[in-house]
C-alpha cells in the first residue's frame, strides 16, 4: 500500500467557489444558503416580480408537478429574501453582507454556454449608504482577486425587478469585454417584503454565473462536461 | 424589436450620428443591440427593449426620444393634420372595465389600393409584408408610436355600433388567419350587434375584413389590460405584435395621439371623408409626480453630481419638472412612462443618461457582523476530508428518469430530481475506471457532495466509493467530528488553495485512447530520465500525455520502471496496428543501450 497517499482532485467549480468565498469574506461578507426547491414567494413574489407579468418569464423555470407553488430556484436571490427576513424577525438592524454561491436551474435547451443546472454566486450588502459606486468597487475587486490586476468592469443599464437601477457587467479579460452578470441597488420594494426599513438603508446585490467565470478563468470550450462525473475535468 | 435608422431619422432635423456610434449609445444609456445589419440604403438594429421600457419603447418614437436624451438631439415633434367636426353614426358601447379606452372613428369614400413606395420600404425594412394601404398605414403607425391598430370594414357590420364585451359559452370567431377560435366568458371581444368581431387586443376576425372593396371603415385606437390580454392570448395561443405591446402595458393616453396619427396616414394614402372620434376613456390615467433630492440621487448612487448636471438629464428626457426646494425637484413623469413610480426610478435614468462610467469604484467602509455558515463549513470539511484520502470531486446531474419529485415542462426524459446521489456516482465511476490510462491513477476514487429531493424535502448528501461500492450518507452524520464550526471555517478557508494564473484548462479528445505497457531494467544508479527522454521522443506527437511511472522496484542492482503510454488523436480513432508500429521502435531504440532490459 501506498503510504503517501496522493491527495485526490478537486473539482474546478469547487476551486472557483472556494475562492470566491474567501475573497468576500476578506470583504467581510457571510456566507448564507437556502434551499434549492424554493416556493414562489422567495424566488418571485418577495423579489417584486409581479405575478402574470411578462418578467416571470425572464427565467424559464422548472415548476414542480403536484406541488403548486414550488419552483426549482432559478437565482440564488431567493437566498437574499431568506437572510433578510431572518434577520429583520431577529431584530438585528443593518449593515449585514452575505454571500451565497449554490446550484440554480433552468428550463432551457443546453449548449456550450448553457446548462438546467448552474451555480450563481449571489452578493448583497445593505446599510446605511450602500451605493452604486461600492457596486463597482466590489466587483472590481473581486474579478481582479480571481483573474488577474490586468482586468476591468463596465456598466451597462438592465432591467430586473428586484433591483433598481439595475446593471449588466461586463469585464474586459486579455483584451476582450465579456458579459458576466447582472447586479443592481436592492429594490425598496425588496427591502420592505423583507421586514427592512427602505427609507434607511439601501444596498446592492449582484449574482453572476460561477461556470461563466470558470470558463474565462481557465480557457474551458464548453461548460456541459463540468456535470458528466468525468475525473478528465479536474485538472486544475 | 427591429429598428430602422433611415426611419429614425425622420425623428430629427440634424442628421443622426452614424449607425455604429447610436448602437453604442443605446447600448451604454438604453437596451442591448443584438444585432446591426445593413440593408440596402438602411441600418436595421435589433433592440432588446428591456421589459420595464416596453411601455414605451417598443416603437421608433420611443427610441428616438432615448436617442435625443443620449445624444441630446433636438426631436422633431409630427405634426398631424386636423380636420373639420363632422357628426358620426358611430357608436361604441363598453361594458367591461377590461376595456380602460376605445377610440373609434369612421372614414367614408376610402380608396383601396397598394401602398405608396415610401410606406413599402419603410415595412419591409423592419421585416412586415406590405398587404393594402389601410393595413400598412396602421401597421406602420404601430412601429411608429407602439399602439396596435385595427380597422373594421363599416359595411360588413350589423349596424354601426361596435360592443366591447365578454365572449359569451360556446361562442367563436374566425381570425384573420383562418383559425377557429373557442372562446369563453374570459375573453373580452370587440362585436358588432350580432357577432364577435376580433379578440381584443389579439386578433382580428374575417368577418368586418378590410378587403379589396372596401369602402368604408372605423379605425379602432384602444387600449386594453395587460394581464387579462396576456392571459387570454396565452391561453388561446396568438402571439401578435398587438399583443407584445398590450401585456407589457401601455398608456390609455397614447391612444390619442395615435388616433390622430393614423387619421392622418390613412387620408394621405387612401383618401376619405373623417368623421368624429368616439371616445370612451372612464378612468383617466392619473397623472405622477415624483420628488427626488441631488441629495438622495448622489447618497444611492455613489456620486458627486451637481443640481446643474441633473438637471440636464431632466431636460434631455423631457421630464417636467420643477424646483421645489433647494435641490429637490419634483418631476411630473411623462404619461407614457409607466416604469417610474418613485425616486429610485429616477437614480436609473440619472446614471443611464450621464453615463456607468463616470461612477468611481469605491470599495465599502462598513463593518459587518461575521458569521459561519453551518452547511457550507461542512461541505468544505467534508470536501477536505476526502480530498485528503484521495478521494477526488465529481459533480453529476439533478436531474434523472425516476425519483420522487417530478418537474414540469421539461422536454426532456429526465424529468426527475434524484433521490439519491449513488446511481449518478456509478456511473461516474464507470467512465473514470474506462479512462484509467490517462487518468494517471492507481485507483479511481470519487465523492460527489449535494442535495437529494424527497417527498416533500430536500437533503444534503455525500457519497463516495469503496471499490465498487458507493456509500451514501447525510452531509450532517459525514461531518459529526467536525468540532466548533466558526473555528474549522476560518481554518478550513484560510487553507484553501491560490489561484494559479497559469492554469490551463485542455479539452480532451473525443476520440478513443490505446494505452500501453511497457517496463524496463535499469542500472540502480542510472536517472530513468534517460528512459523517458526516449520513450517521448519516439512516442510521436501521438503520446498524449508524460509518460506515467505506475511501478518501480530494485532487485540485484537493478531498478525495473513501469511506465504506461497513452496514445490518442484529435481527429481519428488510432489503430493497434500504428500504435505497435511505434512501439516496435521505442523498443529498438532501447535495445541499443546494453546495459538496459525490456522486461
Amino acid at each position: 500500500m501506498d503510504k503517501n497517499l496522493e491527495k485526490g482532485r478537486e473539482h474546478p467549480l469547487s476551486v472557483i467557489i472556494n475562492n470566491a468565498v474567501k475573497v468576500f469574506t476578506e470583504l467581510g461578507f457571510s456566507v448564507a444558503v437556502g434551499p434549492e426547491l424554493e416556493d414562489i414567494f422567495h424566488n418571485f413574489d418577495a423579489l417584486n416580480v409581479p405575478k402574470d407579468h411578462p418578467a416571470r418569464e425572464m427565467q424559464d423555470t422548472f415548476y414542480i408537478k403536484g406541488e403548486d407553488g414550488k419552483v426549482l430556484r432559478t437565482h440564488t436571490s431567493s437566498v437574499q429574501i431568506r437572510f433578510m427576513e431572518e434577520f429583520a424577525k431577529s431584530g438585528k438592524k443593518p449593515p449585514f453582507a452575505i454571500i451565497a454561491p449554490g446550484k440554480c436551474f433552468r428550463n432551457e435547451a443546453t449548449d456550450a454556454t448553457h446548462e438546467m443546472q448552474f451555480y450563481q454566486i449571489e452578493g448583497l450588502l445593505i446599510g446605511e449608504d450602500i451605493n452604486l459606486a461600492n457596486l463597482k468597487g466590489v466587483l472590481s475587486h473581486f474579478y481582479k482577486k480571481m483573474l488577474g490586476e490586468d482586468t476591468s468592469l463596465r456598466f451597462r443599464p438592465s432591467f430586473f425587478p428586484f433591483t433598481e437601477p439595475s446593471i449588466e457587467f461586463d469585464l474586459k479579460y486579455k483584451g476582450r469585454w465579456l458579459e458576466m452578470g447582472g447586479a443592481g441597488m436592492v429594490h425598496p420594494n425588496v427591502l420592505e417584503a423583507c421586514g427592512i426599513d427602505s427609507k434607511k438603508y439601501q444596498g446592492f446585490a449582484f449574482g453572476p454565473g460561477l461556470e461563466r467565470l470558470m470558463v474565462i478563468k481557465y480557457g474551458m470550450p464548453d461548460i456541459r462536461p463540468a456535470y458528466h462525473g468525468d475525473l478528465r475535468f479536474n485538472q486544475i | 424589436m427591429k429598428v430602422s435608422y433611415n426611419w429614425l431619422q425622420n425623428y430629427f432635423e440634424e442628421k443622426l450620428p452614424e449607425p455604429e456610434k447610436i448602437a453604442d449609445g443605446i447600448i451604454f444609456h438604453s437596451f442591448e443591440v443584438e444585432e446591426t445589419d445593413k440593408v440596402g440604403n438602411d441600418t436595421i438594429f435589433d433592440i432588446k427593449v428591456l421589459p420595464d421600457r416596453a411601455h414605451d419603447c417598443l416603437s421608433h418614437w420611443g427610441i428616438a426620444k432615448e436617442i435625443s436624451a443620449i445624444f441630446d438631439l433636438k426631436i422633431k415633434e409630427e405634426e398631424y393634420k386636423t380636420f373639420e367636426p363632422k357628426q358620426t353614426e358611430l357608436k361604441i358601447e363598453v361594458q367591461d372595465e377590461k376595456c380602460l379606452r376605445y377610440m373609434g372613428r369612421i372614414i367614408k369614400n376610402i380608396k383601396i389600393s397598394e401602398s405608396p413606395a415610401w410606406l413599402k420600404e419603410k415595412l419591409e425594412a423592419i421585416g412586415q409584408k406590405s398587404i393594402n394601404n389601410i393595413v400598412d398605414a396602421a401597421n406602420y403607425v404601430m412601429f411608429d408610436l407602439g399602439q396596435p391598430i385595427h380597422s373594421f370594414d363599416l359595411d360588413k357590420l350589423t349596424s354601426s355600433k361596435l360592443i366591447i364585451r365578454n365572449a359569451k359559452a360556446g361562442e367563436q370567431i374566425t381570425t384573420l388567419d383562418k383559425k377557429e377560435v373557442n372562446l369563453d366568458e374570459s375573453v373580452l371581444l370587440i362585436a358588432d350587434e350580432k357577432d364577435p368581431l376580433v379578440i381584443a387586443g389579439i386578433k382580428g376576425g374575417v368577418k368586418a375584413e378590410v378587403d379589396n372593396s372596401t369602402k368604408n371603415i372605423v379605425i379602432e385606437v384602444a387600449d386594453f389590460n395587460p394581464v387579462s390580454t396576456r392571459k387570454t392570448a396565452r391561453k388561446i395561443n396568438i402571439l401578435t405584435d398587438a399583443v407584445k405591446r398590450y401585456e407589457n402595458e401601455i398608456s390609455p393616453e397614447l391612444c390619442e395621439k395615435t388616433m390622430h396619427a393614423i387619421t392622418d396616414l390613412i387620408v394621405k394614402v387612401a383618401g376619405g371623408e373623417v368623421e368624429d372620434i368616439v371616445d370612451v376613456y372612464n378612468e383617466k390615467q392619473e397623472e405622477r409626480t415624483v420628488e427626488v433630492s441631488v441629495e438622495y440621487l448622489n447618497k444611492r448612487l455613489g456620486s458627486n453630481f451637481t443640481k446643474q448636471e441633473i438637471e440636464n438629464v431632466w431636460q434631455k428626457l423631457k421630464f417636467e419638472y420643477t424646483e421645489k426646494q433647494d435641490n429637490v425637484f419634483e418631476i411630473k413623469v411623462p404619461v407614457l412612462r409607466l416604469d417610474i413610480i418613485g425616486p429610485h426610478d429616477l437614480a436609473e435614468e440619472v446614471i443611464r443618461i450621464l453615463g456607468y462610467d463616470r461612477l468611481e469604484e469605491k470599495l465599502p467602509e462598513v463593518k459587518c457582523e461575521q458569521k459561519a455558515n453551518d452547511l457550507f463549513t461542512k461541505i468544505l470539511y467534508a470536501r477536505n476530508k476526502l480530498l485528503t484520502d484521495g478521494y477526488s470531486e465529481v459533480m453529476t446531474y439533478v436531474f434523472r428518469d425516476k425519483g420522487e419529485v417530478e418537474v414540469l415542462a421539461s422536454a426532456s426524459d429526465k424529468k426527475f430530481l434524484r433521490t439519491n446521489i449513488a446511481d449518478g456516482l456509478k456511473e461516474s465511476l464507470k467512465l473514470n475506471q474506462l479512462n484509467m490510462p490517462i487518468l494517471d491513477l492507481k485507483e479511481i476514487k470519487i465523492f460527489e457532495i449535494g442535495t437529494v429531493f424527497k417527498k416533500g424535502k430536500e437533503e444534503m448528501h455525500v457519497a463516495f466509493n469503496v471499490k465498487k461500492e458507493i456509500k451514501e450518507m447525510l452531509l450532517d452524520e459525514f461531518c459529526k467530528d467536525m468540532g466548533d464550526v466558526e473555528v474549522a471555517f476560518k481554518e478550513l478557508i484560510n487553507s484553501v488553495p491560490k489561484l494559479n494564473s497559469e492554469d490551463k484548462f485542455n479539452i480532451w479528445s473525443v476520440y478513443p485512447f490505446i494505452s500501453r505497457d511497457i517496463a524496463v531494467w535499469m542500472p540502480e544508479s542510472e536517472d530513468p530520465e534517460n528512459l523517458k527522454k526516449i520513450l517521448k521522443e519516439y512516442g510521436t506527437d501521438l503520446m498524449i500525455k508524460e509518460p506515467y511511472l505506475f511501478d518501480k522496484f530494485t532487485k540485484e542492482g537493478r531498478t525495473s520502471y513501469a511506465f504506461r503510454l497513452v496514445f490518442q488523436s484529435y481527429d481519428r480513432t488510432l489503430t493497434d496496428d500504428e500504435i505497435s508500429e511505434i512501439m516496435a521502435k521505442i523498443s529498438h531504440k532501447i535495445s541499443e543501450n546494453s546495459s538496459w532490459e525490456i522486461r
